[in-house]
């Protein structure tokens, strides 16, 4: 024991000297030559979530569709994203391996709530910029004073739950609510999200149900959700869990007006839960949206769609081109690559975190028309626009303006 | 005869020094992956003990490393405990739940003992979820640190715990009490018989094992300084069986082996592909990595049923032996 003892003393004296010499030489920031810039990432393209890994491809197609146009201020950008199968301890590695071993300049779109939290406190010790996090947790946004290195990007669940709480009040008076919400972070934002813009509404959410992430299913919590008579019926669940909830509700011969959260309402999930459930069930479900969905008819011939089908054809070969993982992965790239441009030809971490906080870009391709990507030193939620959208039965049609609500 | 002695003293003292000096040589980064790879090594050593040595099959020791992991965690943020003087009561918290899930295990045996054991990997996340807890747990949110600590760090505290723990293990093993282990494990009929009590030793082996897992449990939450179940999720106490499996079960020389497969295949899963594929394929597409690592697991079980350590003793045994004739001859 004592042996045992000496050892970790005696490492701890060598580690000690050995970091204060690494500490010694300042120079210009790592990840920077004068031709290239090197980002890094992590995403689930193994395990559970390797779906959503199409956001990290399509952010990759977008910068080499960038550096084929000579890069940003002469810099060619290298997007190293690396396998974390959803699993946050391996978030913690992959990104110790990113900063350490290969040096990159700084982190952009690591995907998943906790294994952005698993990571945030390394980044801001490091100084390392953690850029346009994917994944809705509010923190992101309203953490920016302890967590300045850590910056969100999509539309908080906080201010996407306000908004179909809102739409409730305005709309349907006499609604009886009932919520299925996944077990977590996530699906507790949306909720208290829904709370906040039902107001004093609130006490019409007659029962709110809750399903952990690693059940089979959600059939007994819809079932549950019927006998309470609610005539309003909220889906705060994720992929395979929100069909599951249109089937079930379609069995149990239940037909009220479903509210179905943005990460489960891509066009292709919507399409699966009306081919598996029935149009009754899927016909009416009010969402919202932010992101041009290539799946959606009224966008063609747009010229932002145009550009994401030119560049997945080309960066992406046999890539699917319905998929929104992939456009939301090159909306929020142009963002990125538009913030380094503001940043200057003198690249640092600090002018970077600094641009990322002082954005005003009205024109990026991939987001509805009319959306600006603003922030502000005040302000950390870059995309904070939204529209309400319902399924037709074969397709999302847009409907109202822009909404917003401030986290 | 002291001449020998002496180079063996020197030949320990040289070994011990390239260890101590490996993470300077490798950088920080990779002296972390091989202190994660020393965690790996504690669970499945303790692992071992129990499916290797007793029989006894366990998929939920991913539950007891959470254990260890939040014991650490919570006595480390709420009572301001410097965080490596949490790491032994992680274990002998993990350690004391592993008896008392050991107790009804008793009336189990086999697959029906390994689902009950799965089924506390899969209920740990929605326990440490749960409302009542989760002033404690903090639920999904999961719990910081205070302490971010560097790969050389983690690398010698790992190693070191690590080589006391083996050296318990040997111990054990070579004990009465591992020798009532083994009986129990090859015929629990006669291992009674001969007046070994299997409820005690079985019970035994539980706590034991579950406090390596604990131990393994505490340095992981201190290598991540942050836990939430998703941290010790439902398929790492699937690893670590595999881990065991790959190392060779009853061996305790092949679970480095073990430990290597569990901390680099997973997250090098692409580059193996591309190093090996005769064909393009994409290795980065979405799912494919786990494809490879079925792949790779299968391929090992296949060549190596009995694991690195047996494979270690097919090879060393004609040698040892053929050394041993010769030295007969001469």
């Amino acid at each position: 024991m004592t042996r045992t003892r000496v050892s970790i003393l005696a490492f701890g004296l060598v580690a000690a000297v050995a970091a204060a010499a690494a500490g010694a030489s300042p120079a210009a920031d790592p990840g920077l030559t004068a031709s290239s810039i090197l980002i890094g990432g992590t995403a689930p393209l193994s395990g559970e979530a390797s779906s959503a890994a199409a956001v990290a491809r399509g952010a990759e197609a977008y910068f080499k569709y960038v550096n084929a146009r000579g890069g940003v201020n002469g810099r060619r950008i290298t997007y190293k994203y690396v396998d974390d199968g959803y699993d946050p301890g391996r978030t913690v590695q992959a990104v110790r391996q990113l900063v350490q071993q290969d040096r990159v300049f700084a982190l952009f779109n690591t995907l998943g709530t906790a294994n952005n939290l698993a990571i945030r406190d390394f980044l801001n010790s490091e100084k390392v910029p953690q850029l346009f996090v994917a994944s809705g947790y509010t923190a992101w946004g309203s953490d920016a004073r302890r967590y300045p290195w850590t910056i969100g990007y999509i539309p908080s669940y906080l201010s996407e739950g306000t908004v179909y709480g809102r739409h409730l009040v305005k709309t349907k008076p006499g609604a009886k609510i009932g919520v299925l919400y996944q077990n977590d972070d996530y699906g507790k934002d949306l909720l208290n999200g829904l709370r906040k813009g039902l107001g004093s509404k609130a006490g019409q959410i007659v029962k709110a149900v809750a399903y952990d992430p690693t059940s089979t299913n959600v059939d007994s919590q819809v079932a549950e959700l019927k006998g309470t008579g609610a005539n309003t019926f909220v889906v705060f669940a994720f992929g395979k869990f929100a069909i599951q909830a249109f089937i079930q509700a379609n069995r149990l011969g239940w037909r009220p007006q479903i509210y179905v959260n943005a990460v489960s309402a891509s066009s292709n999930l919507l399409t699966l839960a009306t081919q598996t459930s029935s149009k009754k069930t899927t016909t009416g479900a009010i969402s919202i949206v932010f992101a041009k969905d290539p799946a959606d008819p009224s966008w063609a011939g747009d010229p932002g769609i145009k550009l994401f089908e030119q560049i997945m054809k080309r960066y992406v070969p046999g890539g699917n081109l319905k998929d929104g993982y992939y456009s939301a992965g090159m909306a929020s790239a142009f963002t990125l690559v538009d913030t380094l441009k503001k940043a200057g030809k003198n690249l640092t971490r600090q002018s970077v975190l600094k641009a990322s906080a002082n954005l005003n870009e009205a024109n990026n391709p991939f987001l509805l028309p009319g959306i600006v990507v603003k922030t502000g030193p005040s302000d950390r939620f870059p995309v904070e626009q939204m529209q309400l959208e319902r399924w037709s039965g074969t397709r999302w049609t847009r409907f109202g303006g822009l909404v917003t609500a401030k986290s | 005869m002291r001449l020998a002695w002496g180079l063996r003293v020197a030949a320990v003292a040289a070994a011990g020094l390239s260890l101590a000096i490996l993470p300077f040589l490798v950088g920080d980064y990779r002296a972390f992956e091989l202190g994660r790879m020393g965690i790996f090594f504690i669970a499945i050593l303790g692992l071992n003990l129990l499916t290797g040595y007793t029989g006894q099959v366990s998929i939920g020791h991913g539950a007891f490393m959470a254990v260890g992991g939040y014991t650490s965690a919570i006595l480390a943020t709420r009572c301001g405990v410097p965080d490596y003087l949490t790491i032994p009561l992680g274990g002998l918290t993990a350690g004391l739940a592993g008896l008392l899930f050991g107790i009804p295990a008793l009336r189990l045996r086999g697959l029906y003992l390994a689902l009950a054991t799965f089924g506390v990997a899969v209920a740990m996340p929605s326990i440490a979820k749960h409302d009542r807890l989760e002033g404690l747990t903090k639920g999904t949110t999961g719990i910081n640190l205070p302490e971010l600590h560097s790969g050389t760090w983690l690398y010698g505290v790992t190693w070191a715990i690590a080589a006391a723990l083996f050296l318990l293990a040997f111990a054990i093993v070579n004990s009465r009490l591992g020798r009532a282990f083994r009986a129990l494990r090859d015929s629990e009929v006669a291992a009674s018989s001969m007046g070994v009590n299997p409820a005690a030793y079985k019970v035994a082996a539980f706590g034991i094992s579950s406090f390596y897992a604990g131990v393994a449990g505490s340095l992981y939450a201190l290598s991540n300084a942050y836990v939430n179940p998703d941290v010790y999720f439902v398929s790492l106490s699937l690893f670590l069986l595999i881990g065991a499996v790959i190392g060779g079960l009853g061996s305790l020389t092949g679970v480095m082996a073990g430990a290597a497969f569990v901390q680099f295949v997973p997250p090098n899963a692409s580059s193996i592909l591309d190093a090996v594929s005769p064909f393009a394929v994409d290795s980065r597409a979405p799912g494919v990595p786990s494809v490879i690592l079925g792949a790779a697991l299968v391929l090992v079980v296949l060549l190596a049923p009995t694991g690195a350590g047996g494979l270690l003793r097919r090879i060393s045994a004609p040698l040892m032996g053929r050394l041993y004739t010769r030295s007969e001859g001469g």
